[in-house]
């Protein structure tokens, strides 16, 4: 799918007159004294360090050419997304790292390969050219899910106590009890994916295809790539939102049918 | 007298709670004892009332009975049966409990009522069924009201649908706690004279929780005093009123101020 005779590769010249931009934002923000100069230098750097040291190991995968470092890379990557769900949230449920570790290994590398191997097709599986960005963008969005519905349904559970016991009185089980809070916290979850397809190529050009057009892929394969992995990418967040959201709930209670105490 | 009747008649122990204790964990990490060897006998067609200083150990204690909470030791008894071998939803259905602060469900005031209905998986009954006719009956609401939005009743309303609602599936038991706390004293009054009704016509036991002497003297039977999660004192209502016995629930009726903002 791609012409690389149609991309110019950036040499070190024109990535420093790209960090000028960064210099700029420093500069505006030194300007109004946000005070966060430090943290935009920080994270610059670290943006630096890390894709650089990406691109080398992808290099390397590459290279290499066998299941064993694709699959290691994948469980990075479900790792790195549960320590950063789970560094978003400040108040955490439950066994959250059980619940949201398995929901994410399970939604995201579930939907990962019926993508790569069912709707894409590709041989061999484990063709890192394919799997690992397409899975870089599933697990990525996916932990946006997953943060989003643990810290939902954490607080709704929290303020939503009163209701829940009264619930409980009357004779409900514990999940109808919180049936609103999983409601809400799946709702809350979905909505940006949502929010997201419905303005995709409205409002900004998605970096999948954007990249696919630079690298001199046809537009409407880049626009067919794009539809596809945004559909991916809603499974996964489904999925795991899901998991995370049934098996989140019962964490709050006890076999009798009693919500624990904070 | 109907069927529940017939099945709940005579004046057996109902609920007993023998030599019940709960501890819990401090933040900091110490033991604490919230009730102490707490045993009492709730009997079918009496008010048992659970008086006491804000932590004391008053709501702790009532919300054991529906399994709400375990004790940490200790066993509490349904009509002779261990509370702990009877399956908690069902458990739920024979010991109702109206919460000190009345939760009302999104909806009108008629799907609130049809709420339990729908947590059992049953057809939730119409506005004109015989269900709903007996529990505005004993609450004394009227059934106009069926189709109010129930988050815009007063706080008597509300406090009366919590009853209502409560006495839908039919319970055994009956647990308020502070159901007096966000009302004023006609309403106070009011439900008092409900609660007395209720108690001699479905033959219920009853078990309230109150900080409000004004209520224990209208409606409780045999009262307990409740002090640091120990029972000071208890006997018949009227006469520990008249005479306390004991030196704690003395200084308890003689304080000017027992009002409380917070359940124990």
């Amino acid at each position: 799918m791609n012409n690389p005779q149609h991309i110019i590769p950036l040499n070190v010249i024109q990535l420093v007159s790209a960090y000028a931009l960064i210099l700029l934002s420093l500069g505006l923000a030194r300007l109004q004294h946000i005070g966060h100069e430090k943290q935009l230098i920080w994270s610059s750097i670290r943006m630096l360090v890390q894709l650089i040291a990406v691109g080398y190991l992808l290099h390397l995968v590459f290279a290499i050419n066998s299941p064993l470092p694709v699959v290691l890379m994948l469980l990075a990557m479900a790792g790195f997304s549960l320590q950063v769900a789970g560094s978003r949230i400040k108040k955490r449920m439950p066994n959250f790292y059980r619940v949201v570790g398995s929901s994410i290994i399970i939604g995201c590398g579930g939907v990962t390969f019926y993508f790569c191997l069912v709707v894409i097709g590709y041989s061999p599986w484990f063709d890192p050219r394919y799997l690992i960005p397409l899975a870089g963008m599933i697990f990525g969005n996916a932990m946006n899910g997953a943060s989003l519905a643990a810290e939902r349904l954490s607080s709704e559970m929290h303020e939503r106590r009163e209701e829940i016991e009264c619930a409980l009185s009357l004779g409900a089980t514990s999940r109808q009890s919180a049936a609103e809070a999983i409601r809400n916290a799946y709702s809350a979850a979905m909505r940006p994916t949502i929010n997201t397809m419905a303005a995709t190529g409205i409002v900004a050009l998605p970096g999948m295809m954007t990249g696919q057009i630079l690298s001199g892929t046809e537009p409407i394969i880049a626009v067919r790539y794009q539809i596809a992995i945004l559909c991916a990418i809603t499974g996964a967040v489904a999925v795991t939102s899901f998991l995370i959201v049934q098996q989140g709930y019962r964490r709050f209670f006890t076999e009798a049918h009693q919500l624990k105490s904070e | 007298m109907n069927m529940h009747q017939q099945q709940k008649s005579g004046t057996n122990p109902y609920v007993e709670f023998i030599d019940v204790g709960v501890t819990k964990l401090s933040q900091a990490g110490t033991s604490m004892v919230i009730l102490d060897r707490i045993s009492f006998t709730a009997r079918q067609g009496e008010i048992t009332g659970i008086i006491g200083a804000s932590g004391s150990g008053k709501s702790t204690l009532i919300r054991l009975c529906n399994r709400l909470d375990d004790p940490s030791a200790g066993t509490i008894e349904l009509n002779g049966q261990n509370i702990t071998t009877i399956d908690p939803l069902l458990l739920r259905r024979k010991i109702a409990m109206v919460l000190q602060k009345p939760f009302m469900f999104h909806g009108t005031l008629l799907e609130n009522l049809q709420r339990p209905f729908l947590f059992r998986k049953m057809a939730p009954p119409s506005a004109e069924s015989p269900e709903i006719v007996r529990v505005l009956g004993l609450v004394q609401l009227p059934a106009e009201m069926l189709d109010r939005d129930a988050r815009s009743l007063s706080g008597g309303e509300q406090q009366r649908v919590n009853l209502a609602r409560a006495l839908v599936n039919h319970p055994e038991v009956l647990l308020l706690d502070e159901p007096t706390s966000a009302l004023d004293r006609p309403s106070t009054a009011r439900l008092a004279s409900t609660l007395n009704t209720i108690c001699q016509s479905e033959h219920l036991a009853i078990i309230v929780v109150t900080h409000d002497l004004y209520l224990a003297e209208h409606i409780v039977n045999h009262l307990i005093y409740l002090e640091k999660g120990r029972i000071e004192e208890q006997g018949t209502c009227t006469q520990m009123l008249a005479m306390p016995q004991t030196t704690a629930f003395s200084n308890f009726l003689a304080q000017p101020e027992r009002e409380e903002t917070s359940s124990s």
